[in-house]
């Protein structure tokens, strides 16, 4: 072996060609340790590491659209779609497409929208946005996305972890695993939803996939009790668990002289010190009460229809002060949607779904740009309103629209980017992307570096492979940054 | 200074204990040939297995096994000597755990202490051997790697009823001892090489475990997604090689081309599974069919009136159904059935199991909703409503529905065709972009110029019995070195070869290559024979030192890699909760049959995923039988660093986090535990509290608390007990006692005491660990 892998990977993964620990993994100064003892040592996973280069953010606040909204009747104003209306696709836009509607591609369809332009940007909003619309030139749209599949259940496992079959980890699992934690009290990445239920497909979609399960998302389930098992049995007061925790430590220390130099021992006795600060931490992180009647307003916390969604954005804001890394909202069921599909999955009825959904999340998306930016939070906040496709310039059903993984809109909002910016573009009819494609790990990537980190060099090891949160595509989108 | 870099790299990587990075471990270059330096030598694990001569040794009084000999040979060279033995208490609880992934009953340690015959240490371990506990223990490590669950994953995770036989045929499969060249043979080919037999059948569910979405558009992609998840998987779990890497290129370490991997995937060509084949009836598929017809018998009304109407749209709502299909499956499914080939044959089949009655009501809620349909009639949106209707009143009939257990079983098929379909090259992986046709072939750089011999059967291609011949063939280089390395490292906390699925070139080399070729050249020779390979580990005196930290040692080797001390571990998430029921006495013992749902903390809520059961038979079994839904690990146990079911899972990560200490603190179920274990105490103690103290000790750590433990305790009593007292009072007084039968407490308030001293003394380190 004249030039081994792993002198491979240290010089192409971190370009260097001595030993300098500090450039091998973010953070590496806390691993600055002599060498026999680094590896024996246990050190906490999710200790605090530096990036690799000076962050724009700090956090990351990632709106999942569920069911996967047409962003045709959202941002995408095309004119000629509704002056095609009613007619076949033309073959030409056709090209290229696996198209998989029963029956073929339909008839184009245009929904009964009403379209303005808002702000110095000149952005196009339709009438559904109209909270939204009013932070215009807060946020950076990509009208040119692209992404695999035509279920739902594989796009959006491509869009949280960049593979169609399950096992890798999520976008945040991997913000987690490279940049530990900035507050030991609350977990790193947490996952909030709105709807009664979990979101389907569950921790899959914020799972650790092959990294230690560590790294995985926190489900901060509705409630004033986020965290599981975070309540005291019912028979035992705070008093009494102070005492039982007490005596713990102590049988833990005693046992402890027959192993004095079992860090991961002593990690364990620690463990409980931590679990016993984070009772109070977490509830109090999603505990709104003293949140103003102003601040629930802003967020439609006193509207019914919104009150769901306002209340997980208002928790991710909370959790944005505390120091949390990654916050997945995935948004749920809404209520005033006669068909099965309650979420964003408008194959009918597109009218009244759209109608529903925007009405759940527009004035709360909107109240959390506007609390963000006046709590001087937003610059250092990455804010991304995602979904796992788009929907088809073509009808379906008569009045609904089917997945479209070719062309659709996604936007940011936040610090280190040009605000204000519509990059891409579909073609005429809102079908397919003409210009600059951005997939999900280029998304990614643009994510990572604005966290300040080198997705090429956010790397693990596995199985004699050198994994990456981009898997062996992806590139950033540097023309979106400021 | 190679070495060292790699890793400190893991552990920068992972940040993580030292039991999470894989450690190769060279402290002395391995003595005896060198094995991959030479560029033109193929890579050590591509050559056959030697039987290495055993090394001379100074403390020929330590060596039990040859397995000591090739331990002590660089124990001695590193100027150490090895740890003294355990004593007896410290190892039944080590070998329990280890065997059967439970503590030893008091009872049990008693006798082995005072056993004084020549042959107590292989008595004791023959009875852990014998005991079925052992064949569940080493099941999950299997499943583990065979991506085993009870659902199918993805958004909508469809449970798999009927995959509990899989894993009780691993689970009997150990237990029996098969050998392990027949227990991957029969995983792999047993609708080939054992047809019709049901016992060997559900073996191939080792197969059937990929993740898959029903509803997938994508045929073809989800027909080669399968193949390439099953291929992975063997190459992973049984080759310990990453061939998955070879996907979309050649190998970047290796010697495999694309070539090389789309010739192992063709060997899976023709293959299909059939989730419905009707099982042999005993007692549980009886139980089943009469729970199955109470609910039917109930809805029949409903049910037949729903079969009705869709019985009237069945054939264009199944033209429908098919339409959403992509166009290059479309393209087999509108073929007619006489011009079908071998891949017509697969899509048109998956078209078919996966088009169920909802998937064809589908059209009439679509043609009733959409008034510019061809099909759209009144007498559409009647039968849509009256189909919604009937859909409603069944729901009144849903707890009726048995929701575990089947009447049928899942096997691979060849569908009664043994011709396969081509198999290509894709250019980067995408199958979209075949290149040149392959056949089935061994990858040239580990099969020694093996070819494959395929005997087509009149109803399969034979193409999977010559893959499984192959893989258990005495001279292939992988196999028997994978398995025994994997084993050792169950019992060692790190392998031989510490990256355990990885032998090729970016995996770590063997720490003592010779001991590992010994133990793959005595399991193949033994007949691979598992248990005989266990018993000799167990048996050694390496696995008999004692843990004691040792600042010699620590000084000259402290990543232990040479094993002069014996290394203590984390218990992994399943023995942590059956021994905790187990001390508790509340282990449920029955062996095998349908998956439990025991219940999820209460602000878990994930609707009809998980209807939990508050019968104490199901929801106190060995956590091996709780269901693995792919959606909704089981909390208790994924905190834990539970397996991950989507992949193979090649070895347990060990993290520490507050979420555990949350678990094991504040969980009700686990709090119940503790209550039924200061029971227990109780009841088997008596009334002596210094008793009492002896016997908790005794059921959870196998040995008597000391001096300071007793009057620390002691203490704790009497100071936690007027803590209680002083507890505010609502009214009505409330406090946690002991449960159970024969429960006798004279003062409540200190009965109460006691089980806080119980439950903080099962969340003690010293319970967590096995040293």
């Amino acid at each position: 072996m004249s030039k081994t892998r792993r002198e491979w990977l240290f010089n192409a993964g971190y370009g260097l060609g001595g030993v300098a620990l500090n450039g091998f993994m973010p953070g590496g100064g806390v691993f600055s340790v002599p060498l026999a003892q680094a590896a024996a040592t246990f050190v906490d996973p999710l200790t605090k590491k530096a990036p690799h280069f000076a962050p724009k953010v700090k956090s990351v606040i990632w709106l999942h659209m569920d069911g996967a909204p047409s962003t045709l009747d959202l941002y995408d104003y095309k004119p000629e779609l509704v002056r095609l209306a009613g007619q076949e696709v033309p073959e030409s836009f056709l090209k290229g497409l696996q198209v998989t509607t029963s029956g073929g591609a339909g008839k184009l369809f245009a929904s009964k929208r009403t379209w303005k332009q808002y702000g110095q940007s000149g952005a196009w909003f339709s009438d559904l946005l109209p909270n939204l619309a009013q932070h215009a030139d807060k946020i950076t749209f990509v009208k040119s996305s692209v992404t695999v599949g035509a279920t739902h259940d594989i796009s959006i496992l491509k869009l949280n972890t960049g593979d169609v079959t399950p096992g890798r980890p999520s976008l945040g699992a991997w913000i987690t695993y490279a940049l530990g934690s900035a507050n030991p009290d609350l977990p790193p990445y947490v996952v909030l939803y709105s709807g009664k239920r979990e979101p389907r497909g569950g921790s899959v979609n914020w799972s650790s996939g092959f990294l230690p399960a560590v790294y995985q998302g926190t489900a901060f389930r509705p409630g004033a009790s986020p965290i599981l098992n975070l309540d005291k049995p019912e028979l035992i007061a705070a008093a009494q668990q102070r005492d039982n925790l007490d005596l713990l430590r102590k049988l833990n220390e005693h046992k402890s002289g027959e192993q004095p130099s079992d860090t991961e021992l002593q990690a364990r006795t620690r463990s409980y010190e931590l679990a016993y600060r984070m009772e109070t931490s977490a509830p109090e992180a999603v505990d709104l009460s003293k949140e103003t009647a102003a601040t629930k307003a802003l967020y439609g916390l006193d509207n019914d229809a919104t009150k769901d969604y306002g209340t997980a954005l208002l928790r991710a804001r909370r959790l944005v002060e505390r120091g949390v890394r990654f916050i997945q909202v995935v948004s749920g069921s809404v209520d005033g949607i006669s068909d099965d599909n309650k979420n964003w999955d408008a194959h009918r009825k597109l009218e009244e779904n759209h109608g529903a959904n925007t009405r759940a999340i527009d004035k709360p998306i909107a109240g959390l740009l506007a609390d963000l930016a006046s709590r001087g939070l937003l610059d250092e906040t990455l804010i991304v309103w995602t979904s796992e496709f788009g929907r088809t310039s073509y009808g379906q059903s008569g009045d609904g629209r089917d997945h479209n993984p070719w062309g659709y809109t996604q936007w940011l909002a936040g610090g280190g980017l040009k605000h204000g910016l519509t990059y891409g573009a579909t073609d005429e009819i809102g079908l397919k992307t003409v210009e600059n494609p951005v997939d999900t790990y280029d998304l990614h990537a643009t994510v990572l570096q604005l966290l300040g980190l080198d997705h090429l060099k956010t790397v693990y090891l596995r199985a004699g492979r050198a994994e990456r949160p981009t898997v062996v595509y992806g590139k950033v989108v540097g023309d979106l940054l400021a | 200074m190679k070495k060292p870099l790699k890793h400190v790299l893991l552990a920068l990587m992972l940040g993580a204990s030292t039991a999470t990075i894989a450690i190769a471990a060279d402290v002395a270059p391995a003595a005896g040939p060198a094995r991959s330096s030479g560029a033109s030598r193929p890579h050590w694990a591509y050559q056959p297995v030697q039987r290495p001569a055993i090394p001379e040794v100074e403390r020929k009084a330590w060596v039990r096994s040859p397995i000591d000999s090739f331990l002590l040979a660089k124990i001695e060279a590193a100027k150490l000597s090895p740890s003294q033995d355990a004593d007896r208490t410290a190892f039944i609880r080590r070998a329990t755990l280890d065997v059967s992934g439970l503590i030893p009953e008091p009872e049990d340690v008693a006798a082995f202490v005072n056993d004084a015959s020549p042959d107590a240490y292989e008595k004791l371990i023959d009875q852990l051997l014998a005991s079925p506990r052992y064949g569940e223990r080493q099941a999950r490590r299997w499943l583990d790697l065979a991506r085993y669950a009870d659902s199918a994953g993805f958004q909508n995770d469809v449970t798999r009823p009927n995959f509990f036989r899989y894993r009780d045929y691993v689970v009997q499969s150990f237990n029996e001892d098969k050998p392990y060249s027949r227990f991957i043979q029969e995983q792999i080919a047993a609708d080939e090489i054992a047809p019709g037999d049901q016992k060997a059948l559900v073996a191939t569910g080792f197969l059937a475990s990929y993740t898959d979405n029903p509803n997938a558009r994508d045929l073809i992609g989800r027909k080669y997604q399968i193949t390439t998840d099953i291929t992975d998987t063997i190459g992973t779990a049984i080759l310990g090689t990453t061939v998955g890497c070879a996907r979309c290129h050649n190998h970047k370490s290796d010697k495999i081309t694309q070539k090389d991997y789309f010739s192992l995937q063709a060997f899976f060509a023709n293959t299909a599974f059939d989730e419905k084949i009707p099982a042999a009836k005993g007692e549980q598929e009886i139980a089943y069919e009469k729970a199955l017809a109470k609910y039917e018998t109930a809805a029949k009304d409903i049910l037949d009136k729903q079969k009705a109407i869709i019985a009237q749209i069945r054939d264009k709502a199944s033209s429908f159904y098919k339409e959403r299909y992509n166009p290059d499956a479309r393209a087999s499914i509108f073929k007619p059935k006489s011009e079908w080939n071998a891949l017509d044959r697969w899509v048109n089949y998956r078209a078919d199991v996966v088009t169920d009655q909802p998937a064809l009501a589908n059209y009439l809620r679509d043609i009733a909703n959409d008034a510019q349909s061809p099909d759209h009639t009144p007498e559409a949106v009647a039968k849509w409503a009256e189909y919604q209707k009937l859909t409603e009143e069944l729901k009144k009939f849903e707890k009726l529905k048995p929701t575990r257990g089947a009447d049928t079983f899942t096997a691979a098929t060849e569908l009664g065709h043994s011709d396969s379909p081509p198999t290509y090259v894709y250019f980067g992986g995408n199958h979209e972009r075949p290149l040149d046709e392959v056949q089935p072939a061994f990858p040239e750089a580990f099969a020694n110029g093996e070819t494959p011999a395929i005997t087509p059967t009149a109803a399969s291609s034979g193409r999977r019995t010559a893959l499984a011949n192959w893989l258990t063939s005495p001279s292939n280089p992988l196999t028997a070195r994978v398995f025994v390395n994997r084993v050792w490292n169950e019992y060692f906390g790190k392998g031989i070869v510490g990256t355990v699925s990885d032998f090729g070139k970016a995996g770590d080399k063997p720490t003592n290559p010779e001991l590992l070729d010994y133990l793959a050249n005595s399991f193949v020779d033994g007949g691979w024979s598992i248990k005989k390979l266990h018993r000799e580990i167990l048996l050694s005196s390496a696995y008999r030192q004692s843990s004691a930290h040792r600042d010699d040692v620590a000084a000259v080797d402290p990543e232990n890699k040479l094993l002069a001390v014996f290394p203590r571990k984390r218990l992994d998430a399943e023995q942590i909760r059956d021994s905790f029921l187990q001390a508790s006495g509340r282990l449920e013992g029955a062996i095998g049959g349908p998956a439990v749902y025991p219940p999820l903390p209460a602000n878990l809520n994930v609707g009809p995923a998980w209807e939990a059961s508050n019968d104490p038979h199901e929801i106190n079994r060995r956590s091996l039988y709780i269901f693995a839904r792919r959606s909704v690990p089981y909390p208790l146990l994924e905190t834990f660093d539970l397996n991950n079911p989507q992949q193979a899972h090649s070895k347990r990560d060990v993290t520490t986090t507050p979420l555990q200490a949350l678990t094991l603190v504040n969980n009700d179920l686990v709090f119940q535990w503790s209550q039924a274990l200061a029971g227990r105490v109780i009841r088997e103690a008596g009334a002596d509290e210094g008793a009492r103290l002896e016997r908790l000790y005794q059921i959870l750590f196998s040995r008597s608390p000391d001096a300071y433990e007793k009057s620390l305790l002691q203490a704790f009593l009497d100071e936690h007990e007027k803590l209680i007292g002083a507890k505010p009072s609502d009214g009505k007084f409330s406090i946690a006692v002991p449960t159970g039968k024969d429960v006798s407490t004279t003062n409540p308030i200190r009965a109460s005491a006691f089980v806080d001293l119980v439950h903080t003394v099962a969340n003690s380190n010293e319970f967590i660990y096995r040293f």
